[in-house]
């Protein structure tokens, strides 16, 4: 059944036909360290995710997509606002949300499978407890071992495993169940280079060809920047922007930026920098084999291509070259943060 | 953070000379940590102590209905709660103690932490005394809470200079032979990485043959041979005679049973700490140590 | 296997079934092939119980029958302690178990993975008492075993008592098993509550005189009025005179023992839903379904 058809059968109110997930002031506090502290995970968000859209969330460490992506399958219920995921309501409709999402927890790092039963037991229990036909269960399954590379290794106790090979098997369960919706936090934590492309590039394709609505978080930019059709960035619980890959860099390509090349002492460059009227920030300092890369964002680009290597030379940096620079995602997610990013 | 990296490195820089560290003070360091998550565990200790009243009040009842004749015939005082409170404390104090050992390797071996321990600068001889030790120590609270808890539901015990010197001497060497035999129980989860079958042997063979409930008269010719393999047996024996009838380190049968304890721990010691360096390196050589 | 064909294979859009009992199923199968690999120390664990039967034969030989078959339980202590000791695994799986199997999963990371899955979380929770229930079945039959023919107490066992006895049975566990959703409730939310509900039980075995006739609690009047408030103590009441004195079903006291039982289920188990359900929701709003 494709999610078209169960909206058609459900869909109520605001609802519209396209959606798969949407919240509105979605809101959700935890108690702090104290018990009397009050702390925002989830700040009033409101996201409309399409039917067929891989969708990133972009964050630093504690930003709340782990609690947001909680609330949309169900484990957390959420203080204020409300979240319908495929046209269902988060709360009331919990079990009916539960029919039509996958969930994968990477961060956990292979500790949410069954330890002391093999890779194909896991496997097989999930496949009961999602109501999926033996015989079905029994392809799918030996598919998916076979495509993750776990066939020869599929019966043996999961605590034997690598933590690769765990995240693998937490892979094969969430595709499982051929779910519409697929809830990834961190789906790549834990893989090998080659392995985290194939499950890239696997996601990709049950986006594109399937229909899959993929929402995902992830603190690698360029894996955001490479996969998602739109990215919400977010901090403090908040969502600071939502769009397109393209258009969050285009927000900064009204700032004006260049990158410095130069031999010296990185602290005394900055503090040259500081001091002129033009340069807006600081945006990175990226030390290299025999020389540093300095990015700023400045008022006038024409004004730092010929004063920067003044004001360096008289103070006895050499400039081997100055440039106009191309803001990168990282950097449009240093401008909404406000430069949190570092820290995290 | 106010520290920069070339401040860290200056401080790395300082050659500061070692070996100021002897094994005693480590076998301290490992009391004082253990001692310190052993704290966390508020709870756990309650109940220990609240399940230990719950197991001298049953004795309190079922002695009620006991006659003490098989007692008398062994040559103890006629009393079922002191004789059954004894050997049960005594004994859940020794495996407690012995099983908890393996358990601590195993935990050691499930957070990751006995690689990190055992690639310091610490001999297996010291790690294995240090976890030990405590487990010894802080057992004890159990075995004086239900001796306490006895006192209070009527047990009598008979304390004077000689009994205590008795109960004293007795009691390190029960200690002794049991980290002996929980050295061999901690040899074997290193090699089988699960529930170790020398301890759990002990602990029912011993709760059946070494007399913890009933005099051993009371057993088969046939069976009675079995507890002589137990140095608990011994040491629950002589304790008994020194807390029920007041005998001190001059009776023969307490003698008798020193002896058999000091030669227990003679003769097993030493291949215990054989067997265990032995499983430690071919667990070292199979790189499986972390595992479990 | 490559891309295209493992889309294919998500391509076709299966019927699922709505059957609540298969997912039971499936935690059932999960959690025996578990046990499984645990196979020894399940044996060990079983050795140890049927020794402390024969543990508690030789303390019967202790036992003068004139002061047992007064409090009007027969003469053999052997049959009068083995009923409580085969039932009483059952109190503890009932109390204990789930709330301590839910923490396992909280810890593990999998009660997250699996409450996102369509099951319906009761059958989840009731899925995973059964480990606990089989265990305790084993130690059941193996404990009756060796009592009845290995020591020959003397049991009824007829198809009449045997009729009895699971009626009993069945209603303790239904009461126990309430109690025991009451704790996972609350341990759920708590976290660290374990070791009360280990001391609930321990202390519900002693008060139900597992090892010594009620009749002796009569000297302590408050101790007496404890008992009556848990339901083990009837049932144990009800199944020793079943089994020990041969009452059937019509025995006044069979009787009020069955009923009383039946009140205690009748209110427990609403309750014990409650708050398993109040457990449930109060840590997926406070977010801590998977940490402890």
């Amino acid at each position: 059944m494709s999610i078209i058809n169960c909206l058609s059968k459900n869909s109520k109110g605001l609802f519209t036909l396209n959606t798969a997930v949407e919240t509105v002031n979605l809101t959700k506090y935890f108690k702090g360290d104290g018990g009397k502290e009050r702390i925002v995970a989830v700040d009033h968000v409101s996201l409309s995710i399409r039917e067929g859209e891989f969708f990133g969330l972009l964050g630093p460490n504690g930003a709340g997509k782990t609690t947001l992506i909680k609330i949309l399958c169900t484990l957390v219920i959420p203080d204020e606002g409300t979240a319908r995921v495929a046209g269902f309501d988060v709360v009331k409709d919990a079990e009916k949300v539960r029919e039509y999402i996958g969930w994968l927890h990477g961060e956990t790092g292979g500790r949410a499978l069954y330890w002391r039963l093999s890779a194909r037991d896991n496997l097989r229990f999930y496949a009961y407890l999602q109501n999926i036909p033996k015989d079905v269960a029994r392809k799918r399954i030996d598919a998916l071992l076979e495509f993750f590379e776990l066939d020869k290794d599929a019966d043996r106790l999961v605590k034997d495993f690598s933590t690769g090979m765990k995240m693998r098997v937490m892979l094969a369960r969430t595709l499982l169940s051929n779910a519409p919706i697929l809830l990834m936090d961190e789906p790549t934590v834990g893989l090998d280079a080659t392995g985290a492309i194939e499950t890239r590039r696997l996601l990709q394709a049950l986006c594109k060809e399937l229909r899959k609505t993929i929402v995902f978080t992830t603190h690698n930019i360029f894996e955001a920047e490479r996969l998602c059709d739109r990215i919400a960035v977010m901090n403090r619980g908040k969502i600071i922007a939502v769009d397109t890959p393209l258009r969050l860099s285009e927000i900064t390509r009204k700032y004006r930026g260049v990158e410095v090349r130069f031999r010296g002492s990185s602290e005394e460059a900055v503090r040259i920098l500081e001091r002129l009227e033009f340069v807006k920030r600081i945006m990175s300092i990226q030390p290299e084999e025999d020389y540093t890369v300095i990015r700023a964002e400045v008022k006038d680009e024409e004004q730092a291509l010929s004063e920067i290597p003044k004001a360096f030379s008289t103070n006895g940096l050499k400039t081997i070259g100055v440039q106009i620079a191309l803001p990168s995602l990282e950097e449009v997610f240093l401008n909404l943060t406000g430069g949190e990013h570092e820290s995290a | 953070m106010d520290l920069k990296v070339e401040d860290i490195v200056k401080y790395l820089a300082e050659n500061i000379p070692r070996g100021g560290v002897g094994p005693f003070e480590k076998a301290v360091a490992f009391i004082i940590r253990d001692f310190k998550i052993w704290w966390t565990y508020k709870l756990w200790i309650t109940l220990d102590i609240l399940s230990s009243l719950t197991f001298v009040a049953t004795y309190y009842f079922v002695s009620m209905i006991i006659t003490p004749q098989a007692l008398i015939e062994a040559g103890y005082a006629a009393d079922f709660l002191t004789f059954s409170v004894i050997g049960i404390s005594v004994q859940h104090y020794v495996f407690t103690s012995v099983s908890s050992l393996s358990d601590a390797i195993r935990e050691e071996q499930w957070n990751g932490t006995m690689e990190t321990i055992l690639s310091s600068t610490t001999s297996f001889r010291v790690f294995l005394l240090g976890e030990s030790a405590f487990r010894f120590i802080i057992g004890s609270y159990f075995l004086l809470a239900s001796l306490g808890m006895g006192v209070l539901l009527g047990i009598r015990l008979v304390l004077n200079p000689t009994s205590i010197l008795a109960v004293f001497v007795l009691t390190i060497l029960l200690v002794a032979s049991h980290m002996v035999i929980g050295v061999l129980g901690a040899a074997m989860i290193l090699k089988l990485k699960q529930g170790d079958p020398i301890v759990w042997a002990f602990s029912w063979l011993t709760q059946l043959f070494s007399g913890v409930l009933y005099p051993l008269g009371l057993l088969p010719d046939w069976l009675k041979w079995v507890g002589n393999a137990f140095p608990l047996t011994y040491s629950l024996d002589g304790l008994r005679r020194c807390l029920m009838n007041g005998e001190g380190l001059d009776s023969p049968m307490i003698i008798g049973n020193t002896l058999k304890l000091i030669l227990f721990i003679v003769v097993v010691l030493p291949f215990s700490l054989w067997f265990f360096k032995k499983s430690y390196d071919s667990t070292r050589r199979e790189g499986a140590l972390g595992q479990y | 296997m490559n891309q295209p064909e493992i889309l294919q294979l998500f391509r076709v859009e299966e019927k699922r079934s709505k059957s609540s009992l298969r997912q039971l199923f499936a935690v059932v199968w999960a959690q025996l092939k578990m046990m499984l690999a645990y196979k020894s120390w399940l044996v060990m664990d079983l050795l140890s119980t049927l020794a402390s039967v024969v543990m508690y034969y030789f303390v019967g030989l202790q036992v003068d029958p004139h002061q047992l078959s007064r409090s009007g339980w027969g003469t053999s202590y052997l049959a009068f302690s083995l009923v409580g000791v085969a039932t009483s695994n059952y109190l503890w799986a009932c109390l204990t178990r789930l709330s301590h199997s839910i923490q396992h999963e909280i810890r593990g990371g999998t009660l997250e993975t699996i409450a996102v899955t369509p099951i319906n979380m009761l059958m989840f929770f009731i899925g995973l008492t059964a480990r606990g229930y089989l265990v305790s079945l084993i130690y059941l039959v193996g404990v009756f075993t060796v009592g009845v023919y290995g020591l020959g107490a003397k049991l009824s066992f007829t198809p009449q008592s045997l009729f009895v006895f699971i009626i009993l049975f069945v209603l303790m566990l239904v009461s126990n098993q309430a109690l025991g959703l009451v704790a996972a409730g609350i341990i759920m939310v708590y976290k660290r509550g374990d070791p009360l509900v280990f001391i609930l039980a321990a202390v519900n075995e002693f008060l139900a005189g597992v090892l010594y006739p009620l009749e002796l609690l009569k000297r302590f009047p408050a101790l007496q009025v404890l008992s009556m408030l848990f339901p083990y103590t009837y049932a144990l009441d009800g199944m020793r005179r079943v089994l020990i004195l041969g009452a059937s079903v019509f025995d006044v006291n069979v009787l009020t023992d069955i009923l009383v039982l039946g009140v205690f289920s009748m209110l427990l188990v609403p309750l014990g839903l409650k708050m398993l359900g109040w457990g449930y929701d109060r840590i997926r709003r406070e977010g801590t379904t998977s940490s402890y």
